[in-house]
């Protein structure tokens, strides 16, 4: 093996790459979730294209009195400070997937040249292209000429090259030192202040003084040209000098952890067990923690909606179920998967799945409670907006829960913890997909009939009646799901063995 | 305390589990043996009603275990770490299992006490979460759990294969201690012959899944195992094996 090229070893991986992909019992074996998963990947794109093609009318309109290339040069760089912050955030490390190679004679280059390169085949370095690209062509070509247009082009596929590296390398450093990444997320938005918010400086004039005199001298192309191989070389030579598992994975505990105790839930004996374990679960691992936390971003949700006097008062109904029951949908809609990693052992413990549901009531009823208070300052647009949140509090405590844990009993894909949140497609299946038609169009099925009749104040009653009326047939309800997932708890298992 | 019926399980078409009859009584330290795919695992996962048998029964104390929680109150199992919740502490887990059987903290510290020389200081108190523990030490909490849960079963799957010498030694001398005296039935599945002929006083011997010795074990049960074990080994080799073992 060692007499290979190291191009030959790197369209090995590639390969193995590919396999990896289809063969991943989570690129689903359901082709309507892939077909959806396109429509919508698709979607974003025609947005992504929608939003290069019309640059130049966008450009206008944001500095109508500017000329459209200076207004141009000044967004560029800012453009790729969001973009670094964006990829902080986002961007996965190509890593873990080396480890069945590092013990086999392949050449360390090639390992790391494989990690390298394919780090460049993300989205994030598509964006860039696709957004200034057809500004480019459209205004900078019969502008400034064949030279300029190239040397705008390499430059700007040359920064996100660079941001790319950038971002990966903090990233890996941040990996064996937490503060590395508050420190650059820290650097990043001094930046950002230091002009929006001090006006130390104006980022828009030093991206115009690069492009600006990139038009003039296209031989400024070199600066771009060299960051980004420096760039590269630095995460080369990085990633070369500390290819060893332990640095490479994303493990980055090294804190003592301790063991926390939930009073209140105490109180709840069994249940309250059962729900404790849970917030822990939420807390301590990634992507339901950051499922909580997007739950927070949406309590400003109403800040769009309510500020804007055209929208009507229906809209509350909506805006008012997804504040007070975002983590109910949120977390709620990968029921059970979240516990695939020891469904096992919750089944042949002395659990009664009665208590198992109870205690997820009592999650839902907690969060969506919490929701609810952190959603009263709204009192600002009136005391009906509150008494309408109150009801899809209602609504959400009543029907929702009820719904959600229904499709959980039809949800058999297994989630690892361990990864994190974004673009991570595991455990989505059809499941996820039906949940949302329910959850949306119940309350409007029941509400809509009695606005267009003029009984507004009726339609929001029924909601709270109907809302009032499950909650206190919970009891019920919970048989009624215990019984159905006693038909489908293999089934589920199953699933969540699947690894 | 277990009797299996006609136990079937089918997977494409291939019969993985096939057991007529089986029945294991109270107190007895039955011995699970058999090359990887044998149904060991399989025929543990129906006894514990984790996956849907395609006929037969298995009865737990004569009731039939599937769609039952009664056997969970004297059932304590360990197959793999996907019966740990990993995100806790071993600690968490140890009075979240205690808490399900109606232990208090203190009761469960007790008990955790008198297995600490088998946790040899690596479990309690270390500051990690389960899934930051080695898979021997997890081993260790989930041998832990069960025992915390005073089972009147206990069965466990491998348990000596992540295990470091001394762990596997005092193992063997909870399984016996366990089952000598106080009358716990225990179901062991192991690749280590001699591991399982020094705990177990009944050897079962699975193939295809189906249960083709069932054997008291006497002094002669290590040899007569090996020898099945020993396919395709000259007799020489096998016969040094044998010296060695004396």
């Amino acid at each position: 093996m060692t007499d290979l090229s190291s191009s030959h070893m790197i369209s090995t991986f590639f390969d193995h790459e590919l396999k990896a992909f289809w063969r991943s019992k989570n690129t689903g074996k359901s082709i309507a979730v892939k077909v959806v998963m396109g429509i919508l990947i698709f979607i974003l794109f025609l947005y992504v294209l929608a939003l290069g093609l019309f640059m130049d009318k966008i450009v206008h309109a944001m500095s109508p009195n500017e000329d459209l290339t200076v207004a141009f040069c000044g967004i560029v760089l800012v453009y790729f400070l969001g973009d670094l912050l964006m990829r902080l955030q986002l961007q996965e490390l190509p890593t873990l997937k080396v480890q069945p190679y590092l013990h086999l004679p392949v050449k360390r280059n090639s390992v790391v040249g494989y990690l390298a390169l394919t780090a460049l085949l993300s989205f994030f370095n598509l964006w860039p292209i696709i957004i200034f690209g057809p500004f480019i062509l459209k205004i900078i070509l019969p502008a400034s000429g064949a030279v300029t247009t190239i040397v705008f082009i390499v430059s700007i596929i040359a920064l996100s090259i660079f941001n790319n590296y950038l971002a990966l390398y903090i990233k890996r450093k941040a990996n064996l030192n937490g503060w590395i990444f508050l420190m650059a997320g820290a650097f990043l938005t001094l930046i950002t202040c230091g002009d929006y918010v001090w006006h130390l400086y104006s980022l828009k004039a030093i991206s115009y003084l690069f492009f600006g005199n990139l038009i003039i001298k296209p031989y400024l192309v070199l600066l771009p040209l060299v960051l980004s191989v420096a760039m590269y070389y630095v995460n080369f030579y990085y990633l070369k000098g500390n290819l060893y598992l332990e640095e490479l994975s994303s493990k980055k505990d090294v804190i003592r952890k301790s063991s926390t105790e939930i009073p209140f839930l105490n109180r709840f004996g069994n249940i309250g067990d059962l729900v404790a374990n849970e917030v822990k679960l939420i807390l301590r691992n990634k992507r339901p923690r950051s499922a909580l936390i997007m739950g927070l971003f949406f309590m400003f949700y109403g800040l769009i909606f309510y500020t804007n006097p055209k929208i009507g008062e229906g809209f509350k109904v909506f805006v008012g179920m997804f504040m007070t029951g975002i983590f109910i949908i949120n977390y709620g809609q990968f029921m059970f998967s979240w516990q695939a990693g020891h469904f096992d052992g919750l089944l042949v413990s002395k659990i009664k799945f009665t208590d198992f549901l109870k205690a997820k009531y009592l999650l839902f009823t907690i969060v969506s409670t919490v929701a609810f208070i952190l959603t009263t300052p709204y009192v600002y647009f009136g005391w009906r907006t509150v008494l309408i949140h109150f009801i899809m509090y209602l609504w959400n405590l009543g029907i929702n829960t009820t719904i959600v844990l229904y499709f959980a009993n039809r949800n058999y894909k297994r989630i690892d913890l361990s990864k994190g949140a974004s673009f991570n497609w595991e455990g989505v299946g059809a499941s996820q997909l039906l949940l949302s038609f329910p959850l949306i169009l119940f309350p409007y099925v029941i509400y809509l009939p009695f606005k267009y009749l003029g009984y507004t104040n009726v339609g929001l009653a029924v909601l709270a009646i109907i809302g009032v009326a499950f909650i206190i047939t919970r009891d019920f309800w919970i048989k009624k799901l215990e019984a159905d997932f006693y038909t489908k708890r293999f089934k589920i298992a199953e699933g969540f063995r699947n690894k | 305390m277990i009797e299996i019926k006609n136990l079937k399980k089918v997977y494409n078409g291939v019969t993985v589990v096939n057991v007529p009859h089986l029945q294991i009584n109270k107190g007895e330290s039955i011995g699970l043996v058999g090359n990887n795919g044998a149904g060991k695992t399989t025929l543990f996962r129906m006894i514990l009603d984790l996956i849907r048998c395609d006929s037969g029964e298995v009865l737990s104390n004569g009731v039939n275990v599937a769609g039952g929680e009664a056997w969970k109150n004297y059932t304590a199992s360990y197959l793999d770490e996907g019966f740990l919740i990993d995100y806790l502490t071993p600690e968490e887990y140890f009075y979240f299992i205690g808490g399900l059987h109606q232990q208090n903290k203190a009761q469960v510290d007790e008990k955790l006490a008198g297995i600490s020389e088998f946790f040899n200081g690596e479990i309690i108190n270390k500051g990690k979460y389960i899934r930051d523990l080695s898979k021997g030490n997890q081993c260790k909490v989930g041998v832990g759990a069960c025992l915390l849960q005073q089972p009147e079963l206990l069965m466990l799957d491998e348990p000596f294969a992540n295990i470091d010498p001394s762990t596997q030694f005092r193992l063997k001398n909870i399984l016996k201690d366990q089952n000598k005296n106080h009358g716990v039935t225990t179901i062991v599945s192991s690749h280590d012959l001699n591991h399982v002929t020094d705990v177990c006083e009944r050897i079962l011997l699975m193939e295809k899944g189906v249960v083709i010795k069932d054997i008291a074990t006497g002094s002669s049960t290590l040899s007569e195992l090996e020898e099945y074990f020993g396919v395709g080994q000259s007799n020489a080799a096998y016969v040094v094996d044998k010296e060695e073992n004396h």
